[in-house]
């Protein structure tokens, strides 16, 4: 094959990718509403925090976040919830790791993590946010459930 | 226990590098007379791969040029991450490598291309958008069963 064709097949290539990661980075950390009215179940959850089990939803919003073993983006993540959560105590951030429970994986349909559930005070799923939450997601949830 | 903890930096720094080579790797695959060549550099990126699979990417030679010549001069990282992601996409490195190897050992013809290219787009998109393939296709596999 010539050095022409070569060169155009390498850059045509490198394009592809490029328009592969633009995509993919429209579609992280974008909240996604869902209209299911899926109720999640703490008891089933099994959810700790600071080594309590978690027994109530916050009083306006909750993030539940799923994270697993090889994920990079999961503490970041984490962390910026936990901000959050000390700046207003009626916000609650759960994060629970599926790793080893493939139930909960296949029940909320998570592909990628972090993905985390916006419940409503009731545990009622009212979106979805898949990969690391942009900070203009963050205030529009955070917006939407003023009491 | 503490799990081991590096400079999300290193990875990225290492997988453009890979990039870089994988596609040369492409470039002097596509030509018959250099096809050897590319099967060469394909051979040393799997077993590159493979350290950073089975020891790491802390034990690869990526991190010790990092460590020397790039983190001196970008300062402390504003966090550190998991160990564990980065090895895991090794080892998916490695596994696309490795068809490539197996594809031109079978004599098929651009297989060797193709593995490089997939193993390209998956080191591109690490390096320059971030792209973490622990977080996308780690749970995706357990579920379809692929990994245990």
């Amino acid at each position: 094959m010539d050095q022409t064709s070569r060169l155009l097949l390498v850059l045509g290539v490198i394009t592809l990718a490029t328009i592969l990661g633009l995509i993919w980075r429209t579609t992280q950390g974008r909240a996604k509403q869902l209209k299911s009215g899926l109720q999640v179940d703490l008891k089933e959850l099994g959810a700790t925090k600071n080594g309590l089990p978690v027994t109530a939803f916050g009083e306006r919003i909750t993030f539940l976040q799923f994270s697993s073993e090889f994920c990079a983006t999961c503490k970041s993540t984490a962390r910026v919830f936990g901000e959050l959560e000390e700046h207003s105590s009626d916000v609650l951030h759960i994060e629970v790791d599926i790793t080893n429970r493939l139930d909960l994986a296949n029940k909320y349909n998570i592909l990628q993590t972090p993905t985390t559930l916006v419940l409503d005070k009731r545990g009622v799923v009212q979106s979805r946010i898949g990969g690391a939450p942009k900070q203009n997601t963050l205030e529009e949830q955070l917006g939407t459930f003023v009491i | 226990m503490a799990k081991p903890q590096i400079d999300p930096r290193g990875p990225r720094f290492g997988a453009a590098i890979t990039a870089t080579a994988l596609a040369v790797t492409i470039y002097l695959g596509l030509d018959a007379s250099t096809e050897a060549a590319a099967f060469a550099l394909l051979l040393v990126l799997t077993a590159l791969f493979a350290i950073g699979a089975i020891f790491g990417t802390s034990k690869h030679p990526y991190a010790w040029l990092f460590k020397t010549f790039v983190r001196p001069r970008l300062g402390a990282p504003t966090e550190l991450e998991d160990a564990a992601p980065p090895q895991f996409a090794q080892a998916v490195g490695l596994f696309v490598a490795g068809v490539g190897v197996v594809l031109h050992l079978a004599g098929v013809e651009y297989g060797l291309v193709a593995a490089a290219a997939a193993a390209f787009v998956a080191s591109f998109l690490n390096s320059v958008f971030n792209y973490c393939l622990g977080c996308q296709m780690y749970l995706g596999l357990k579920r379809l069963k692929v990994i245990r």
